[in-house]
């Protein structure tokens, strides 16, 4: 199937997020370190891979001050993809081609202090169900790779509700309306409302419609064509017909309820109403 | 046919239009009372109304849960809450001020307001009970997820009725229904047709 308007609204809306939070809340850390090396099944045998304590990595190099890597150091000599390394943002880690399991690595990478995921999930299902692995960005006495694949938080779920189309204009034009929510999982009161904040403020916002061909990575983790600005890939679709931020809401889990969890984490929720005025399969 | 002087044709000239208008005006005055009852009569009626008024004990009537426990316990409400009351409140506050009168040829006519609430104000007055900054009666339109039912659960089913439930509810099991925004259309509707001609 070619690609829908759902398809291109979804992968837009997560772009802007996830610049939009980087942007305005200077939400990411610099660390540097070293890379521990763990078995990884699903990992073509080609590549060994070697962890950092944290991802996501911050891809985004139009975010002021993030260090984006190109590389990384395998025994004080700078490896970049051009000598078979594979920088996994989304896991957090290098595959490194070969088969040397005991090799020094370091590097220096941005960590998003909110991993943003799309999801499908329910919100009973991200807040009561689902578990998580704690991935603080605060320094703590076990130093350990982090494990790839699974959802880790601090983090924001993102999932697109319900959309509906409104006669707009004659002609056949509609103002098609896409109802996104957004559950935050966060480790205090303090990034919460950080991010509930900076989002309250997105009203109005417009967001560039950029296709799926857009999305910067690959199926490893790493950026397709070796760096990623979001501003850089939206200029290249001006002329597409953008979405805006017609009304945003965010709200808190009550803290009485939070106490009934089985975690320790706070819950916010943000509903986005985004809109476009565009004519139908377009 | 006797004429009448002119000293009397001019002061009933100047009487007609202060009974006319005073007649209009608790005509209209009526005709927006019959409304606003019938407003508030249908408001009570509505399947999604009843459901909530009737607590944790009722039924699914509204069909919403796909008769699976019921809005009241799934949305996650205490026992002894009456989530409908401030809506019930809004809406019987609704009343109808004269802003002016209108005068054309030798036609004589008002022209009224009327401060029906918005769904917007109506939103903001229906929090939900585990998410203030959510509306409830939002939820009822646009979908609402098994959170507050699970929360309960996990809270000894504080509604009363949540913990006895032995279906897993879940989010998907809620259908997103017409409730406010069609309901105040519909009566914004009706109260810009109200007219009196005579």
């Amino acid at each position: 199937m070619k690609e829908q308007f759902q398809h291109r609204v979804t992968t837009s809306f997560f772009m802007w997020f996830d610049n939009f939070l980087l942007t305005k809340g200077e939400a990411f850390s610099n660390k540097t370190g070293e890379f521990l090396y763990y078995e990884d099944n699903r990992l073509d045998s080609a590549y060994k891979a070697y962890g950092s304590p944290y991802k996501t990595w911050v891809t985004d190099s139009s975010v002021t001050g993030a260090t984006i890597p190109t590389g990384l150091f395998i025994g004080g000599n700078f490896s970049g993809r051009d000598d078979g390394v594979v920088l996994d943002f989304e896991n957090g880690r290098a595959l490194v081609s070969g088969s040397d399991e005991d090799l020094t690595v370091t590097g220096e990478f941005a960590v998003k202090d909110f991993n943003v995921y799309i999801t499908n999930d329910t919100e009973d299902d991200l807040i009561i169900e689902n578990k998580y692995t704690v991935n603080s960005r605060l320094p703590s006495a076990s130093y350990g790779a982090i494990a790839p694949y699974d959802d880790v938080v601090p983090a924001v779920f993102i999932s697109t509700a319900n959309s509906t189309n409104e006669p707009f204009a004659f002609g056949g034009l509609q103002n098609t309306s896409v109802s996104v929510k957004a559950v935050i999982l966060a480790e205090d009161t303090y990034q919460l409302d950080g991010v509930l904040s900076i989002f309250m403020d997105s009203v109005n916002e417009c967001i560039t419609s950029i296709p799926m061909t857009g999305y910067p990575t690959t199926e490893l983790g790493d950026l397709k064509d070796g760096s990623y600005s979001y501003t850089g890939t939206e200029a290249g679709y001006t002329d597409d017909r953008k979405f805006y931020v017609d009304s945003v809401t965010t709200s808190k889990l009550t803290d009485r309820d939070r106490k009934s969890l089985a975690h320790e984490m706070y819950v916010g929720f943000i509903d986005f109403d985004i809109k476009q005025m565009r004519m139908r399969f377009a | 046919m006797a004429k009448l002087s002119l000293q009397v044709r001019e002061a009933l000239k100047r009487q007609v239009p202060k009974v006319a208008k005073k007649d209009l005006n608790r005509e209209v005055r009526k005709a927006f009372k019959r409304t606003k009852n019938q407003m508030m009569k249908e408001f009570l009626q509505l399947p999604i109304t009843q459901e909530l008024m009737a607590g944790p004990q009722a039924s699914n009537i509204s069909g919403t849960l796909r008769g699976v426990t019921n809005l009241f316990s799934f949305i996650g409400f205490d026992a002894g809450e009456k989530p409908v009351d401030a809506i019930i409140r809004a809406l019987e506050n609704t009343n109808i001020q004269f802003r002016k009168e209108l005068k054309k040829g030798n036609k004589l006519g008002a022209e009224y307001s009327i401060n029906l609430p918005t769904p917007e104000q109506i939103f903001v007055m229906t929090p939900m009970p585990w998410a203030l900054g959510r509306s409830w009666a939002r939820g009822i339109e646009s979908g609402i997820s098994g959170l507050g039912f699970l929360l309960r659960k996990n809270n000894r089913g504080r509604s009363g009725r949540a913990i006895q439930s032995r279906v897993k509810v879940r989010g998907g099991a809620f259908k997103p229904t017409p409730y406010i925004t069609a309901f105040l259309q519909k009566y914004k509707k009706e109260f810009e047709c109200l007219e009196y001609k005579k």
